[in-house]
């Protein structure tokens, strides 16, 4: 499990639509279709769709909230 | 790693909880409104409140989506499902809101193929492996959800993905805090934000709490020292007597919010002239529609929706939680018929809904005095 980002809607959380959003880690960056693959805290991994953000990197971790990703958390990472 | 662990310390949180005891005066009662759902169930999973001295108050607020979502429109969801050829998808907890008939869940029990998603995207991708099928999104949630839905549906338009559509229903946050700020009788006297629909229209909307009402207001993050920084920076302003909006979360929130996400809700939505939410009632200009532009992918408009409004169960008191009114265990049916594995309200549904919460962390049993 990477610490550095939030677990799965395993939780018992609402990650979906309690307008909460969950940190994801960037793995690979899918261009073409304007998703990056990433990872949560239980060792998923999910397209993530970036359009209201603009370029994103592998490493950066991402708050994303129903498959979409709000906003780039300033500073974190490994 | 930074910034999951840091704001998680115990012994930090000791001290913060330290500091706002020394900013409570004796005799003084502190009623601060957590507005989103996300806060209520970090308080109640992390403990939060028994750290706290007993005169400060938590006060749930109605910032979780399907807690919110009247009876009448879960209905016109089932009716769309129950369409010959239809694949209705919907975030998970959506599934188990009661309508007046019966959940979603249980009309797919009864053979309506009604699907659980991640997100719109899930439905777009259910769409594109069904062109036979009409596939049809239940989109709720305030503005951080609607950004997701808009993508989708601009995404659906440019690939012309003719066989997918959504039911809107979401809904903007500062109706329903004008609402209840409009109401003096609940004597809020600081507001805990919600820092991700913050991320996306700025904390810098929230001004007109501090400016038009005078009351403290703090964007705030999630974990359990976001939310006892916030309370004490809560507390900081009435011991100084101001009124103004800090952002606590500034690691994520921008003073003004993401200018894509806001664009992309311009593009598809337009505000409706009222919408229903449930325990507060109809409010002018609070619920999103999707635009004559994407009229194509309004399922409203595709399959004309019952469009009914049904008055919430006698016994259900959701109304007067979502006002911070009363307790979660103060409503009749807390913890006897309504309970999260046979909901009869719709705060009991989500884990972010402030009964749920309370029965899963046991602070019915400390608040009655009872041993938990």
């Amino acid at each position: 499990v990477d610490a550095g980002v939030d677990a799965g809607s395993g939780t018992g959380e609402c990650v979906t639509c309690g307008d909460r959003a969950s940190r994801m880690r960037v793995l690979e960056v899918l261009e073409l279709q304007g998703l990056a693959l990433c990872l949560d805290g239980d060792g998923s991994q999910r397209a993530v769709e970036t359009g209201l953000l603009g370029a994103v990197a592998p490493g950066d971790t991402l708050l994303v909230h129903a498959g979409t990703a709000l906003a780039r958390e300033a500073g974190a990472g490994a | 790693v930074k910034f999951v662990q840091e704001f998680r310390d115990a012994e930090l949180g000791r001290g913060v909880a330290g500091q706002i005891r020394s900013l409570v005066e004796s005799g003084s009662h502190y009623k601060l409104m957590e507005v989103c759902g996300g806060h209520t169930h970090s308080i109640y999973r992390y403990g939060i409140d028994g750290l706290l001295p007993p005169e400060v108050e938590f006060v749930h607020g109605p910032g979780c989506p399907v807690c919110v979502l009247p009876m009448g429109r879960v209905d016109d969801g089932i009716a769309i499902a129950r369409e010959p050829g239809v694949i209705f998808t919907c975030f998970g907890d959506m599934m188990r809101i009661p309508g007046s008939r019966g959940s979603l869940l249980e009309a797919k029990a009864e053979g309506a193929d009604v699907r659980m998603v991640y997100s719109p995207l899930d439905a777009l991708m259910i769409a594109r492996q069904n062109p036979d099928r009409q596939v049809v999104f239940f989109a709720i949630g305030f503005e951080t959800t609607a950004p997701s839905t808009a993508l989708t549906l601009v995404r659906a338009k440019t690939e012309g993905i003719a066989n997918f559509c959504c039911m809107s229903n979401h809904v903007t946050i500062e109706p329903p805090l004008r609402a209840l700020l409009d109401s003096p009788a609940l004597g809020i006297d600081g507001f805990i934000g919600p820092g991700h629909v913050a991320t996306v229209i700025g904390a810098g909307r929230f001004q007109f709490i501090a400016e038009e009402y005078g009351k403290p207001f703090v964007v705030a993050g999630f974990e359990p020292l976001d939310v006892l920084q916030s309370v004490h920076m809560l507390l900081r302003q009435i011991a100084s007597g101001r009124a103004m909006v800090e952002n606590q979360y500034a690691r994520v929130v921008p003073w003004e919010g993401n200018a894509r996400a806001t664009a992309v809700m311009q593009e598809v939505f337009e505000l409706r002239p009222e919408f229903e939410w449930r325990g507060l009632g109809v409010i002018p200009r609070s619920g999103l529609k999707i635009v004559e532009a994407y009229s194509s992918l309004d399922a409203e408009r595709r399959f004309g929706v019952p469009g009914v409004r049904i008055e919430d169960p006698e016994a259900c008191q959701c109304g007067e939680v979502l006002k911070g009114e009363i307790k979660p265990w103060e409503c009749k049916v807390f913890g006897t018929a309504c309970t999260p594995e046979r909901p009869i309200g719709t705060c009991m549904v989500s884990p972010e809904g402030a009964c749920a919460a309370y029965y899963s962390f046991g602070r019915y049993a400390r608040e009655r005095g009872v041993a938990v």
